[in-house]
């Protein structure tokens, strides 16, 4: 495999093994499954991560992205539990994690074309997660499966206030 | 008559296994865990399965949860991760709240009795009681958070591994259908009030 095919796929794989990153990406696609606007979500998400890779290869430097992303998953996982997404906050939280994603994914390359691939994969596979997700949530209907929904956003807003506090600890 | 023989053996012989395993098991504790994510996904998994008090307390939720009826049969277990992840959130900040292993003990007696007696009362009653002790079983499991695991699976494991005994529960408590049901699922409730006397009595 060509170090560039490589470098796309590690990109690719970052946002699906990163447990952080896969707890706001399901937080999120659950919401999206519930907007209406759904393309429209994912395109102000996508917009905010291609700003945020952007801001990477601008050489910013460490941010507290790992953690707006843990409070972003808490507050989306509420929201589904709540099965309550107002569209102001849902569009905003969109944003958040977009931006946060990309600032919290930055390349382990050698060179700059790898580096572009790393972030070109972390960008397809964040997408391609929401995308799905949110598509085989969109087609639940029983009430049973409706509620499934709402219980798997307490555990992702637990998991994700544990964490934070967590993180709040470390940085005491 | 003979039924009735094998039904009260069958019957001491579970109040037996319980008291032998309250006995030689510990207060919600377990440690497996390596700093890697699979690592810390199975040592959150196994922690709350490896208390007794915990366990019976979690299916307890559940069970109640049923009796109650919708919506408390999903509102309970849809609320309790999420407090009990602020109580968890209160330890690992280090704020101390007396009296946990007692709480927690107090949360199997109350909830069993509650499922004993098949006790209905207001939802908001019913959140409230749950939601409090929900504080003490986060708090607990919280402070005993093993340094150097990966936090974000470790607390993924930890939530999904709760949130399944509480399923166990309302899977249980189904059985409430059918007279025979309501009858065993109350007589749980007996075995797990018994459970958390025993865990009062070591705590105190």
């Amino acid at each position: 495999m060509s170090s560039l095919l490589q470098a796309f796929v590690d990109g690719f794989i970052n946002p699906l093994t990163t447990p952080a990153h896969v707890l706001v990406l399901l937080a999120l696609a659950l919401l999206l499954a519930r907007q209406p606007q759904r393309y429209a979500v994912l395109l102000v998400f996508a917009l905010a991560l291609a700003a945020g890779f952007v801001a990477i290869v601008l050489a910013v430097e460490t941010t507290p992205a790992r953690t707006v992303l843990l409070a972003a998953a808490a507050a989306l996982g509420v929201m589904v539990a709540a099965a309550s997404a107002p569209k102001p906050l849902a569009w905003l939280l969109a944003a958040v994690v977009g931006g946060a994603l990309a600032l919290d994914s930055p390349p382990q390359a050698v060179t700059i074309t790898e580096a572009y691939a790393t972030l070109g994969g972390a960008a397809v596979g964040a997408c391609a997660m929401l995308v799905l997700v949110a598509a085989i949530a969109g087609h639940v209907k029983a009430e049973w499966q409706r509620l499934g929904i709402r219980i798997l956003g307490s555990w992702i807003a637990a998991s994700a206030i544990l964490v934070l506090a967590v993180q709040l600890r470390l940085t005491e | 008559m003979r039924d009735h023989e094998h039904s009260n053996i069958a019957d001491a012989l579970g109040v037996a296994l319980v008291a032998a395993m309250v006995l030689v098991s510990e207060p919600a504790r377990a440690h497996i865990v390596d700093g890697s994510a699979t690592g810390g996904f199975l040592g959150g998994f196994a922690h709350p399965l490896f208390g007794l008090d915990h366990v019976v307390a979690m299916v307890a939720v559940g069970l109640w949860g049923t009796f109650l009826g919708p919506p408390a049969i999903w509102l309970l277990p849809i609320t309790f991760p999420m407090v009990m992840a602020l109580g968890g959130a209160i330890a690992i900040l280090g704020v101390p709240v007396p009296g946990v292993e007692i709480g927690i003990a107090s949360s199997a007696i109350v909830l069993g009795g509650m499922i004993a007696l098949a006790a209905r009362p207001p939802l908001i009653i019913a959140a409230l009681i749950v939601g409090a002790f929900a504080i003490f079983h986060g708090h607990a499991h919280g402070a005993e958070l093993p340094p150097g695991s990966d936090a974000v699976a470790f607390s993924v494991g930890f939530v999904m591994a709760t949130g399944l005994l509480h399923l166990a529960g309302i899977a249980f408590g189904l059985l409430t259908r059918w007279p025979a049901g309501r009858i065993g699922v109350r007589a749980a409730g007996v075995g797990i009030a018994l459970v958390g006397a025993l865990f009062l009595s070591k705590a105190i």
